[in-house]
Protein backbone atom coordinates (compact mmCIF):
# COMPACT_ATOMS: atom_id res chain seq x y z
CA UNK A 1 0.00 0.00 0.00
CA UNK A 2 1.38 3.33 -1.34
CA UNK A 3 1.92 5.67 1.74
CA UNK A 4 1.76 9.37 2.02
CA UNK A 5 4.77 11.24 3.27
CA UNK A 6 5.91 12.37 5.93
CA UNK A 7 4.57 9.61 8.14
CA UNK A 8 1.85 9.68 10.16
CA UNK A 9 4.20 9.62 13.49
CA UNK A 10 6.50 12.48 12.29
CA UNK A 11 2.94 14.66 12.00
CA UNK A 12 2.78 13.98 15.45
CA UNK A 13 5.74 14.61 16.86
CA UNK A 14 5.45 17.61 14.75
CA UNK A 15 2.00 18.49 16.31
CA UNK A 16 3.40 17.76 19.86
CA UNK A 17 6.66 19.99 19.42
CA UNK A 18 4.11 23.36 18.69
CA UNK A 19 2.09 22.39 21.48
CA UNK A 20 4.72 21.96 23.48
CA UNK A 21 7.01 24.42 22.86
CA UNK A 22 5.03 27.22 21.19
CA UNK A 23 1.22 27.35 22.39
CA UNK A 24 2.18 25.96 26.36
CA UNK A 25 4.06 28.91 26.96
CA UNK A 26 1.63 31.16 26.02
CA UNK A 27 -1.43 29.61 28.46
CA UNK A 28 -2.82 30.37 31.42
CA UNK A 29 -2.24 27.04 34.06
CA UNK A 30 -5.52 25.49 33.10
CA UNK A 31 -5.46 25.71 29.61
CA UNK A 32 -1.44 24.89 30.17
CA UNK A 33 -2.72 21.83 32.22
CA UNK A 34 -5.43 20.51 29.59
CA UNK A 35 -2.56 21.11 26.82
CA UNK A 36 0.03 18.72 28.19
CA UNK A 37 -2.90 16.21 28.54
CA UNK A 38 -3.66 16.56 25.17
CA UNK A 39 0.28 16.11 24.27
CA UNK A 40 0.34 13.23 26.11
CA UNK A 41 -2.69 11.54 24.73
CA UNK A 42 -0.78 12.23 21.05
CA UNK A 43 2.33 10.44 22.38
CA UNK A 44 0.23 7.79 23.23
CA UNK A 45 -1.22 7.39 19.12
CA UNK A 46 2.53 7.72 18.53
CA UNK A 47 3.74 5.29 20.58
CA UNK A 48 1.20 2.81 19.92
CA UNK A 49 1.76 3.48 15.75
CA UNK A 50 5.05 2.62 16.13
CA UNK A 51 5.55 -0.48 18.62
CA UNK A 52 1.53 -2.00 18.11
CA UNK A 53 1.51 -4.01 15.06
CA UNK A 54 4.94 -5.91 16.24
CA UNK A 55 3.50 -6.31 19.45
CA UNK A 56 0.39 -7.78 18.03
CA UNK A 57 2.08 -10.26 15.98
CA UNK A 58 4.16 -11.54 18.87
CA UNK A 59 0.60 -11.66 21.36
CA UNK A 60 -1.16 -13.47 18.64
CA UNK A 61 1.35 -16.19 18.78
CA UNK A 62 1.79 -16.39 22.87
CA UNK A 63 -2.10 -16.75 22.89
CA UNK A 64 -2.46 -19.15 20.10
CA UNK A 65 -0.29 -21.44 21.80
CA UNK A 66 -2.09 -20.67 25.07
CA UNK A 67 -5.11 -21.19 23.64
CA UNK A 68 -4.45 -24.49 21.58
CA UNK A 69 -5.71 -22.81 18.26
CA UNK A 70 -5.16 -19.88 15.41
CA UNK A 71 -7.51 -16.67 15.70
CA UNK A 72 -7.33 -12.78 15.44
CA UNK A 73 -5.37 -11.06 17.82
CA UNK A 74 -8.42 -9.04 19.92
CA UNK A 75 -10.61 -12.14 19.60
CA UNK A 76 -8.11 -14.52 21.08
CA UNK A 77 -7.71 -12.13 23.88
CA UNK A 78 -11.45 -12.33 25.03
CA UNK A 79 -11.36 -16.00 24.56
CA UNK A 80 -8.43 -15.78 27.37
CA UNK A 81 -10.07 -13.45 29.70
CA UNK A 82 -13.26 -15.61 29.28
CA UNK A 83 -11.39 -18.83 30.12
CA UNK A 84 -9.47 -16.63 33.11
CA UNK A 85 -13.11 -15.60 34.20
CA UNK A 86 -14.84 -19.07 34.19
CA UNK A 87 -12.29 -20.85 35.77
CA UNK A 88 -11.46 -23.05 32.55
CA UNK A 89 -7.88 -21.88 32.70
CA UNK A 90 -6.16 -22.51 35.87
CA UNK A 91 -3.87 -19.49 37.23
CA UNK A 92 -0.88 -21.41 37.31
CA UNK A 93 -1.21 -22.71 33.14
CA UNK A 94 1.93 -22.80 32.58
CA UNK A 95 2.92 -19.46 29.87
CA UNK A 96 0.36 -17.91 31.03
CA UNK A 97 0.91 -15.52 33.81
CA UNK A 98 4.42 -14.85 31.53
CA UNK A 99 2.40 -13.72 29.08
CA UNK A 100 -0.23 -11.36 31.13
CA UNK A 101 2.99 -9.43 31.88
CA UNK A 102 4.22 -9.17 28.53
CA UNK A 103 0.98 -7.56 27.68
CA UNK A 104 1.01 -5.60 30.28
CA UNK A 105 4.45 -4.19 29.42
CA UNK A 106 3.74 -3.65 26.32
CA UNK A 107 0.77 -1.70 26.90
CA UNK A 108 2.72 0.57 29.49
CA UNK A 109 5.55 1.01 26.68
CA UNK A 110 2.73 2.75 24.36
CA UNK A 111 0.76 4.50 27.34
CA UNK A 112 3.42 5.59 30.02
CA UNK A 113 6.78 3.92 29.58
CA UNK A 114 8.41 5.59 32.64
CA UNK A 115 5.88 2.97 34.85
CA UNK A 116 8.31 0.44 33.83
CA UNK A 117 11.19 1.46 35.33
CA UNK A 118 9.46 3.24 38.63
CA UNK B 1 -27.71 21.27 40.85
CA UNK B 2 -27.28 24.78 42.27
CA UNK B 3 -30.40 26.94 41.14
CA UNK B 4 -30.49 30.22 39.61
CA UNK B 5 -31.28 31.17 43.30
CA UNK B 6 -28.42 29.26 44.97
CA UNK B 7 -26.85 32.46 45.99
CA UNK B 8 -30.10 33.41 48.16
CA UNK B 9 -31.21 30.65 49.37
CA UNK B 10 -27.22 29.72 50.61
CA UNK B 11 -27.76 32.42 53.30
CA UNK B 12 -30.50 31.35 54.70
CA UNK B 13 -29.97 28.32 54.89
CA UNK B 14 -26.31 29.43 56.69
CA UNK B 15 -28.85 31.65 58.76
CA UNK B 16 -31.17 28.96 59.51
CA UNK B 17 -28.59 25.92 60.59
CA UNK B 18 -25.46 27.61 62.45
CA UNK B 19 -26.35 31.57 62.86
CA UNK B 20 -27.99 34.42 61.53
CA UNK B 21 -26.89 36.91 59.19
CA UNK B 22 -26.27 34.03 57.20
CA UNK B 23 -24.54 36.86 54.77
CA UNK B 24 -22.09 34.84 52.61
CA UNK B 25 -18.77 36.00 51.58
CA UNK B 26 -15.27 34.62 48.66
CA UNK B 27 -17.84 32.08 47.40
CA UNK B 28 -15.88 30.12 45.15
CA UNK B 29 -16.03 26.66 43.88
CA UNK B 30 -13.48 24.44 44.57
CA UNK B 31 -14.36 21.32 42.61
CA UNK B 32 -17.20 19.89 40.29
CA UNK B 33 -17.21 16.20 39.92
CA UNK B 34 -19.76 13.90 38.57
CA UNK B 35 -21.04 12.86 42.06
CA UNK B 36 -20.72 16.40 44.26
CA UNK B 37 -20.08 19.99 43.88
CA UNK B 38 -17.37 21.64 46.54
CA UNK B 39 -17.51 25.49 47.33
CA UNK B 40 -15.46 27.27 49.58
CA UNK B 41 -17.26 30.46 51.46
CA UNK B 42 -16.98 32.58 54.39
CA UNK B 43 -20.23 33.54 56.12
CA UNK B 44 -21.33 36.20 59.06
CA UNK B 45 -22.70 33.96 61.59
CA UNK B 46 -22.22 36.38 64.64
CA UNK B 47 -18.70 36.75 63.81
CA UNK B 48 -17.62 35.65 60.35
CA UNK B 49 -16.23 32.14 60.07
CA UNK B 50 -14.82 29.55 57.03
CA UNK B 51 -16.63 27.02 56.06
CA UNK B 52 -17.00 24.43 53.13
CA UNK B 53 -20.17 23.25 51.19
CA UNK B 54 -20.14 19.70 49.82
CA UNK B 55 -22.88 19.19 47.20
CA UNK B 56 -24.81 16.18 46.06
CA UNK B 57 -25.67 16.07 42.19
CA UNK B 58 -29.25 15.10 41.32
CA UNK B 59 -29.38 12.45 39.43
CA UNK B 60 -30.42 13.37 35.66
CA UNK B 61 -32.26 10.62 34.81
CA UNK B 62 -34.77 8.31 37.48
CA UNK B 63 -33.40 5.37 35.92
CA UNK B 64 -31.89 3.17 38.81
CA UNK B 65 -28.29 2.78 38.81
CA UNK B 66 -27.28 -0.65 37.13
CA UNK B 67 -24.73 -0.82 39.65
CA UNK B 68 -26.33 0.73 42.83
CA UNK B 69 -25.60 -1.12 46.10
CA UNK B 70 -22.53 -3.09 44.50
CA UNK B 71 -19.71 -0.95 46.19
CA UNK B 72 -19.80 0.81 49.11
CA UNK B 73 -21.48 5.21 48.84
CA UNK B 74 -22.99 6.97 51.21
CA UNK B 75 -25.66 9.21 51.08
CA UNK B 76 -24.50 12.80 51.95
CA UNK B 77 -26.69 12.98 55.24
CA UNK B 78 -25.12 9.34 56.35
CA UNK B 79 -21.23 11.23 54.91
CA UNK B 80 -22.02 13.80 57.51
CA UNK B 81 -23.09 11.69 59.94
CA UNK B 82 -19.95 9.80 59.71
CA UNK B 83 -17.54 12.20 60.23
CA UNK B 84 -19.77 13.34 63.40
CA UNK B 85 -19.56 10.45 64.38
CA UNK B 86 -15.40 10.22 63.84
CA UNK B 87 -15.10 13.06 65.38
CA UNK B 88 -16.95 12.02 68.58
CA UNK B 89 -14.19 9.59 69.15
CA UNK B 90 -11.16 11.96 68.00
CA UNK B 91 -10.33 11.21 64.30
CA UNK B 92 -9.31 14.92 62.80
CA UNK B 93 -12.60 14.91 60.36
CA UNK B 94 -14.22 18.13 59.26
CA UNK B 95 -16.74 19.52 61.82
CA UNK B 96 -20.14 19.31 60.14
CA UNK B 97 -22.02 22.31 61.40
CA UNK B 98 -25.19 21.72 58.73
CA UNK B 99 -27.10 19.05 57.16
CA UNK B 100 -29.27 20.16 54.64
CA UNK B 101 -32.94 19.05 54.18
CA UNK B 102 -35.61 20.05 52.30
CA UNK B 103 -36.99 23.24 53.49
CA UNK B 104 -33.40 24.19 52.34
CA UNK B 105 -34.43 23.85 48.64
CA UNK B 106 -30.95 23.15 47.71
CA UNK B 107 -30.79 19.53 47.70
CA UNK B 108 -28.71 17.08 49.71
CA UNK B 109 -25.18 18.53 51.16
CA UNK B 110 -23.65 19.54 54.39
CA UNK B 111 -21.07 22.44 55.66
CA UNK B 112 -18.47 21.81 57.71
CA UNK B 113 -15.55 24.36 59.10
CA UNK B 114 -12.89 24.86 56.60
CA UNK B 115 -9.24 23.83 57.69
CA UNK B 116 -6.08 25.55 55.80
CA UNK B 117 -3.61 23.32 54.54
CA UNK B 118 -2.22 21.85 51.53
CA UNK B 119 -4.19 18.78 49.67
CA UNK B 120 -1.77 18.63 46.68
CA UNK B 121 0.37 15.19 46.89
CA UNK B 122 3.00 16.16 44.99
CA UNK B 123 3.82 19.36 47.10
CA UNK B 124 3.59 17.36 50.19
CA UNK B 125 5.97 14.76 49.01
CA UNK B 126 8.41 17.38 47.44
CA UNK B 127 8.01 20.92 49.00
CA UNK B 128 10.95 21.73 51.82
CA UNK B 129 7.89 23.76 53.67
CA UNK B 130 6.32 20.04 54.37
CA UNK B 131 9.93 18.26 55.53
CA UNK B 132 8.74 17.94 59.63
CA UNK B 133 5.13 16.68 58.21
CA UNK B 134 6.51 14.01 56.59
CA UNK B 135 8.66 13.15 59.42
CA UNK B 136 5.50 12.49 61.68
CA UNK B 137 2.65 11.57 58.83
CA UNK B 138 3.36 7.67 59.28
CA UNK B 139 2.61 7.76 62.43
CA UNK B 140 -0.37 9.95 62.48
CA UNK B 141 -1.69 7.55 59.80
CA UNK B 142 -1.11 4.79 62.05
CA UNK B 143 -3.00 6.55 65.11
CA UNK B 144 -5.55 8.17 62.94
CA UNK B 145 -6.41 4.56 61.09
CA UNK B 146 -6.73 2.84 65.10
CA UNK B 147 -9.24 5.49 66.22
CA UNK B 148 -11.25 5.34 63.24
CA UNK B 149 -11.49 1.84 63.91
CA UNK B 150 -12.96 2.44 67.23
CA UNK B 151 -16.01 3.66 65.52
CA UNK B 152 -18.77 1.87 67.13
CA UNK B 153 -20.87 0.63 64.38
CA UNK B 154 -23.56 1.35 66.45
CA UNK B 155 -22.84 5.23 65.83
CA UNK B 156 -23.17 4.96 62.12
CA UNK B 157 -25.76 1.85 62.02
CA UNK B 158 -26.16 3.31 58.10
CA UNK B 159 -22.69 1.39 57.53
CA UNK B 160 -23.26 -1.97 54.65
CA UNK B 161 -21.35 -4.17 55.73
CA UNK B 162 -19.09 -5.53 52.75
CA UNK B 163 -17.06 -8.87 53.29
CA UNK B 164 -13.68 -9.11 51.55
CA UNK B 165 -15.13 -11.34 49.16
CA UNK B 166 -18.18 -9.31 48.16
CA UNK B 167 -15.63 -6.55 47.76
CA UNK B 168 -14.02 -8.36 44.99
CA UNK B 169 -17.68 -9.60 43.44
CA UNK B 170 -18.30 -6.52 43.25
CA UNK B 171 -15.27 -5.05 40.84
CA UNK B 172 -16.00 -8.36 39.00
CA UNK B 173 -20.08 -7.07 38.42
CA UNK B 174 -18.57 -3.53 37.14
CA UNK B 175 -16.51 -4.71 34.76
CA UNK B 176 -18.92 -7.52 33.42
CA UNK B 177 -20.90 -3.95 33.21
CA UNK B 178 -18.72 -2.20 31.37
CA UNK B 179 -18.66 -5.42 28.82
CA UNK B 180 -14.71 -5.62 28.91
CA UNK B 181 -12.34 -8.66 28.73
CA UNK B 182 -9.21 -8.20 29.62
CA UNK B 183 -6.97 -11.21 30.63
CA UNK B 184 -4.99 -9.41 33.30
CA UNK B 185 -7.31 -8.32 35.02
CA UNK B 186 -9.47 -11.26 34.94
CA UNK B 187 -6.59 -13.04 36.09
CA UNK B 188 -5.92 -10.47 38.79
CA UNK B 189 -9.76 -10.70 40.11
CA UNK B 190 -9.65 -14.48 40.17
CA UNK B 191 -6.46 -13.90 42.57
CA UNK B 192 -8.39 -11.72 44.80
CA UNK B 193 -11.20 -14.27 44.62
CA UNK B 194 -8.91 -16.91 45.81
CA UNK B 195 -6.91 -14.83 48.59
CA UNK B 196 -9.81 -12.83 50.37
CA UNK B 197 -9.44 -13.05 54.38
CA UNK B 198 -11.78 -15.45 55.78
CA UNK B 199 -13.83 -14.03 58.84
CA UNK B 200 -11.42 -11.09 59.30
CA UNK B 201 -12.31 -8.12 61.95
CA UNK B 202 -14.82 -6.23 61.12
CA UNK B 203 -14.68 -2.34 62.16
CA UNK B 204 -15.61 1.07 60.39
CA UNK B 205 -13.64 1.36 57.82
CA UNK B 206 -12.81 5.08 55.82
CA UNK B 207 -12.35 3.04 52.37
CA UNK B 208 -10.03 6.15 50.55
CA UNK B 209 -7.56 6.82 53.16
CA UNK B 210 -4.80 8.06 51.26
CA UNK B 211 -2.81 11.11 50.42
CA UNK B 212 -4.42 13.55 48.71
CA UNK B 213 -7.61 13.46 51.08
CA UNK B 214 -5.65 14.62 53.89
CA UNK B 215 -5.13 18.69 54.74
CA UNK B 216 -1.41 18.64 55.57
CA UNK B 217 0.21 21.53 57.44
CA UNK B 218 3.88 21.96 58.65
CA UNK B 219 3.56 20.05 61.47
CA UNK B 220 1.48 17.38 59.68
CA UNK B 221 -1.74 15.91 58.84
CA UNK B 222 -4.58 18.26 60.17
CA UNK B 223 -8.00 16.96 58.27
CA UNK B 224 -9.19 13.72 56.85
CA UNK B 225 -11.72 14.30 54.30
CA UNK B 226 -13.34 11.88 51.51
CA UNK B 227 -15.34 9.58 53.89
CA UNK B 228 -18.09 8.84 51.73
CA UNK B 229 -17.38 5.12 50.94
CA UNK B 230 -17.08 4.73 54.41
CA UNK B 231 -18.32 1.03 55.51
CA UNK B 232 -17.88 -1.59 58.10
CA UNK B 233 -15.38 -4.27 56.99
CA UNK B 234 -12.11 -5.41 57.27
CA UNK B 235 -9.53 -2.47 59.05
CA UNK B 236 -6.66 -3.82 57.08
CA UNK B 237 -8.33 -2.49 54.44
CA UNK B 238 -7.24 1.18 54.97
CA UNK B 239 -3.51 0.20 56.01
CA UNK B 240 -3.45 -1.26 52.14
CA UNK B 241 -4.82 1.49 50.32
CA UNK B 242 -2.55 4.44 51.29
CA UNK B 243 0.06 2.21 50.42
CA UNK B 244 -1.55 1.28 46.79
CA UNK B 245 1.46 2.71 44.27
CA UNK B 246 -0.91 5.47 42.34
CA UNK B 247 -1.15 6.63 45.82
CA UNK B 248 2.58 7.39 46.55
CA UNK B 249 2.36 10.12 43.84
CA UNK B 250 5.79 9.15 42.54
CA UNK B 251 7.70 9.50 45.76
CA UNK B 252 10.29 6.72 47.30
CA UNK B 253 8.29 5.02 50.34
CA UNK B 254 5.47 2.55 49.57
CA UNK B 255 3.22 4.21 52.35
CA UNK B 256 2.11 7.49 50.16
CA UNK B 257 5.41 7.69 49.26
CA UNK B 258 6.61 9.31 52.61
CA UNK B 259 6.42 6.50 54.95
CA UNK B 260 7.38 2.82 56.06
CA UNK B 261 5.07 -0.31 56.11
CA UNK B 262 6.77 -1.25 59.71
CA UNK B 263 6.16 2.16 60.78
CA UNK B 264 2.77 2.52 59.47
CA UNK B 265 2.14 -0.97 61.22
CA UNK B 266 4.00 -0.20 64.56
CA UNK B 267 2.18 2.77 65.03
CA UNK B 268 -1.62 1.15 64.62
CA UNK B 269 -0.67 -2.01 66.57
CA UNK B 270 0.17 0.51 69.73
CA UNK B 271 -2.61 2.76 69.28
CA UNK B 272 -5.21 0.03 68.51
CA UNK B 273 -3.58 -2.95 70.88
CA UNK B 274 -4.29 -5.28 67.69
CA UNK B 275 -1.73 -7.42 65.75
CA UNK B 276 -1.41 -6.20 61.94
CA UNK B 277 -0.33 -9.09 59.31
CA UNK B 278 1.47 -7.82 56.97
CA UNK B 279 0.40 -10.60 54.52
CA UNK B 280 -3.33 -9.83 55.39
CA UNK B 281 -2.26 -5.74 54.38
CA UNK B 282 -0.78 -7.06 51.02
CA UNK B 283 -3.64 -8.92 49.86
CA UNK B 284 -5.33 -5.73 50.32
CA UNK B 285 -2.55 -3.94 48.67
CA UNK B 286 -2.88 -6.50 45.81
CA UNK B 287 -6.65 -6.39 45.73
CA UNK B 288 -6.83 -2.50 45.84
CA UNK B 289 -4.27 -2.18 42.74
CA UNK B 290 -6.92 -4.61 40.84
CA UNK B 291 -9.86 -2.08 42.06
CA UNK B 292 -8.14 0.70 40.86
CA UNK B 293 -7.74 -0.52 37.27
CA UNK B 294 -11.02 -0.89 37.38
CA UNK B 295 -11.63 2.16 38.28
CA UNK B 296 -9.49 3.76 35.25
CA UNK B 297 -11.85 1.53 32.78
CA UNK B 298 -14.81 3.39 34.38
CA UNK B 299 -13.01 7.19 34.18
CA UNK B 300 -11.95 6.06 30.86
CA UNK B 301 -15.55 4.81 29.48
CA UNK B 302 -17.05 7.86 31.20
CA UNK B 303 -14.55 10.16 29.28
CA UNK B 304 -15.76 8.44 25.93
CA UNK B 305 -19.06 9.62 26.44
CA UNK B 306 -18.22 13.19 27.42
CA UNK B 307 -15.42 13.06 24.59
CA UNK B 308 -12.79 14.50 27.17
CA UNK B 309 -9.33 14.24 27.05
CA UNK B 310 -8.07 13.94 30.54
CA UNK B 311 -10.73 11.33 31.35
CA UNK B 312 -10.28 9.10 28.09
CA UNK B 313 -6.41 8.99 29.62
CA UNK B 314 -6.90 7.80 32.60
CA UNK B 315 -8.39 5.08 30.86
CA UNK B 316 -4.95 4.25 29.33
CA UNK B 317 -3.72 4.29 33.17
CA UNK B 318 -5.55 0.74 33.54
CA UNK B 319 -2.27 -1.18 32.98
CA UNK B 320 -0.12 1.07 35.60
CA UNK B 321 -1.78 -0.78 38.93
CA UNK B 322 -1.99 -4.04 37.14
CA UNK B 323 1.76 -4.12 36.54
CA UNK B 324 1.92 -2.96 40.17
CA UNK B 325 -0.13 -5.77 41.33
CA UNK B 326 1.73 -8.74 40.00
CA UNK B 327 4.82 -7.17 41.61
CA UNK B 328 3.23 -7.08 44.47
CA UNK B 329 2.24 -10.68 44.56
CA UNK B 330 5.83 -11.42 43.40
CA UNK B 331 7.09 -10.01 46.30
CA UNK B 332 8.79 -6.90 44.67
CA UNK B 333 8.15 -3.93 46.31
Amino acid sequence: MPRSMPDSTILLKAAIKYLEEELMPTLDAYHRFKTRVTANALNIVRRELELRDDQAIAERVRLAALLGHEGDVEALSTELAERIRTGAAPLDQPGLREHLRQSLADALAINNPKWLTR
Amino acid sequence: MSGDNFAEKLPLAVARHIGAPGTIHDLQRLTGGANKTTWSFDADVGERQRFILQMSSIPLTAEPDPLAGVSPHLTAEEDAALMQAAVKVGVPAPRVRAVLDPADGLGSGYVTERVDGETLATRILRDDRYAAARKVMTRQCGEILATIHTIPLADAPFLKRFDPAELVAAQRKILAYRGLHLPALEWGLRWAAEHAPKNPRVTCVHGDFRLGNFIVGEEGIRLLLDWEIGQAGDPMQDLAWVCVKTWRFGGPKPVGGFGTREELFAAYEKASGHRVDPAQVRFWEAFGSVKWAVGCLGLGTRGVEEMNVERCAIGRRTEEPLWDFYNLIEGRD
